[in-house]
């Protein structure tokens, strides 16, 4: 079962595109190792059965992962009618490298204390939980009211192309995405403005805002 | 004249390995003509709104183009002339068009005035249609320019389904900005026709002639899909047929186990149509079709049955078509451009139809970034004009503001069709 980060549709497992929307869907590649067989998670470096170097062997493994995934549809040119920016933002968009970091900055607002969390996009996997020693977590929600029914390892955000997708990592009392249960396994792609409520009765929850 | 289908796979090639491979199908469908066949009469019934509202220049736009579609008519081909306000009369009875001047004198007879009742104006042309429905084509045009607020829009549908039932096609023409492109989009879909919206007045006699021209390229009518899928292959759960060109329709589908079929309505000379398929298969199984072979499997076979004017009576049918694909081990996918393209268009389409579900629930920023996805896929399959529509719409709803009754149109005929430059 995959949702659709576009419409939300509930897709049969195997599904490349959207059966609504006709969206490309994300992809969970498993690759096998090399060495005994083993399923393992795209960009692994060891095999977690055999502990074969995946690195050695990480060109073909590479290349059907890039292979697979269908384009981003960021891709595109820009919309037509968009207003055009004003001379000065004009100019700030030209230069490059510096303006990535401006266009792209995300954080999360802890609704019940409105405290602001900002998203780093320079890592692809931010962890959300509580201390533990297995997962660490990047935010820790430990410190917040009602935290006891967040999960110790809850949910990762990943940050992939200029998207932001929320993902429930197994956590006990599930992941709420504007009130709707986000399905363990599946990802949600952020909007600005997105509720995210880690488990239930929208006690710990999060706003997600961009730019 | 013959029925012609093609197909094409959005991927040729399956992984041999896997279990479950979404491909999609995309099948184009087209009359052919075999030597010098004559064209078979016309038998076309114009359904006009006369209610108060059409009054001065858009009534008169409206007796102009019917009269030049009188002008543009064979003396073989048949027409009727119905007009209605809340209740339906006959202006032109079903006759050949022998005597232009007279035919038309009578439709400049036509005056405004009264309500709007749809149903009432269907059931009359239909009446009137039927009285020379042998040997001919059978057209009708509807033309509106309000909400159905003396008739239901429940029996409007059912006339049309009826319609499709008598094969005769059914095309609605929206006149200015007030009628309601959800039941006009219901009629036209169920009855095989087009929607067409006619903006300004002026516009009304230039869209009749274009559809004028389409009805005349039509060679074959009253065409069904019949498509059986494979043991090893199955139809995505959700919509999983569409036709994608001329126009996107949602298609009415008869499922029995893995036999689906479809009514598609007329076949034309040089506009075809193409149907999307969107299905899984399983290249590991061994229930495969006849005729496979491990590394070339049959998915399933396609035909038409249609009926040809000129040879009434008989349903004919073209010949089975079987659509393979090649199994093959370490895959990489291999994107068709064409079938592409056909996906595209529906994607186009059904996130226009998401984008204004959201907007009737009250979410318009959902509904904004579903029409800029929308925009984007427009862009993507070239067709400019739609995303130029679309792109403004998400961008009026991003402002906060509502769309207007002319906007909510031409977002939808955006998303239904590739718009024709002007």
């Amino acid at each position: 079962m995959i949702v659709c980060p576009n419409c939300a549709h509930v897709n049969p497992a195997g599904a490349l595109t959207c059966e609504a929307c006709f969206s490309p869907l994300p992809q969970i590649l498993h690759t096998n190792c090399p060495s005994c067989g083993a399923e393992v998670q795209p960009g692994a470096r060891f095999c977690g059965s055999c502990g074969f170097d995946l690195q050695q062997e990480s060109q073909p493994v590479q290349v059907s992962t890039e292979a697979a995934t269908p384009e981003p549809s960021e891709e595109v040119p820009e919309p037509v009618a968009t207003p055009l920016p004003d001379d000065e933002t004009d100019l700030r968009s030209r230069a490059p490298a510096r303006t990535q970091l401006q266009q792209i900055s995300a954080c999360l607002i802890h609704v019940q204390t409105e405290t602001r969390i900002e998203l780093p996009t320079s890592v692809q996997v931010i962890h959300i939980g509580k201390p533990n020693n297995l997962i660490p977590p990047d935010i820790d929600v430990s410190g917040f009211p009602d935290s006891d029914i967040v999960s110790r390892v809850h949910g990762d955000i990943r940050y992939e192309g200029d998207a932001f997708y929320f993902e429930d990592t197994g956590s006990s009392n599930g992941t709420y995405i504007n009130n709707v249960p986000l399905p363990p396994g599946n990802r949600h792609r952020l909007r600005a403005g997105d509720r995210i409520a880690l488990g239930k009765g929208d006690k710990v929850s999060f706003v997600f805002k961009m730019g | 004249m013959r029925a012609e289908i093609t197909y094409r796979l959005s991927d040729p090639y399956v992984d041999a390995a896997q279990k479950n491979s979404q491909r999609q199908l995309a099948l184009t469908i087209a009359a052919v003509s075999q030597g010098n066949e004559g064209r078979v009469p016309l038998n076309l019934c114009l359904i006009l709104d006369r209610s108060g509202s059409m009054g001065g220049e858009p009534l008169d736009n409206v007796r102009q183009a019917a009269c030049r579609l009188v002008d543009a008519l064979d003396c073989r081909d048949r027409l009727s002339v119905i007009a209605f306000d809340h209740r339906p009369t006959v202006v032109v009875p079903n006759q050949t068009v022998e005597r232009p001047e007279s035919i038309k004198e009578q439709i400049q007879g036509l005056r405004a005035a009264g309500g709007t009742c749809i149903d009432e104006g269907l059931r009359l042309g239909l009446e009137e249609w039927a009285k020379g429905k042998h040997q001919t084509i059978g057209q009708v045009f509807l033309l509106t320019d309000g909400e159905n607020e003396h008739g239901s829009n429940e029996r409007c549908l059912k006339f049309a389904q009826l319609a499709a039932e008598y094969n005769v096609t059914l095309h609605t023409l929206g006149f200015g900005d007030a009628w309601n492109q959800d039941v006009l989009e219901k009629i036209a879909d169920a009855g095989g026709g087009t929607m067409v919206h006619i903006q300004y007045p002026d516009q009304a006699a230039e869209e009749f002639q274009w559809l004028l021209r389409r009805v005349q390229s039509v060679g074959l009518t009253d065409a069904h899909l019949e498509l059986q899928m494979a043991p090893n292959a199955r139809l995505a759960e959700f919509k999983p047929i569409a036709q994608v060109a001329p126009d996107t329709i949602e298609l009415v589908t008869q499922t029995e186990g893995n036999r689906v079929r479809a009514r598609l309505g007329d076949l034309m000379v040089g506009v075809e149509r193409a149907v999307l398929v969107n299905f899984y298969i399983d290249a590991t199984s061994s229930r495969v079709l006849p005729g496979s072979t491990p590394d070339r499997q049959v998915v399933g076979t396609v035909q038409v049955t249609y009926t040809d004017p000129q040879r009434p009576g008989a349903t004919l049918a073209s010949e089975g078509l079987a659509v393979e694909i090649q199994a093959i081990a370490e895959h990489r996918p291999q994107m068709d451009e064409e079938v592409q393209g056909r996906v595209l268009a529906l994607a186009k389409y059904r996130q226009t139809q998401l984008a204004e579900a959201k907007l009737q629930q009250g979410d318009s920023a959902g509904a904004a970034t579903l029409l800029q996805t929308a925009a984007k896929t427009a862009l993507q399959m070239g067709d400019t004009n739609a995303a130029t529509v679309l792109q403004s719409s998400a961008t009026r709803l991003q402002t906060g503001t509502v769309l207007s009754d002319a906007e909510r149109k031409q977002t939808r005929i955006a998303s239904k069709t590739v718009l024709r430059s002007e």
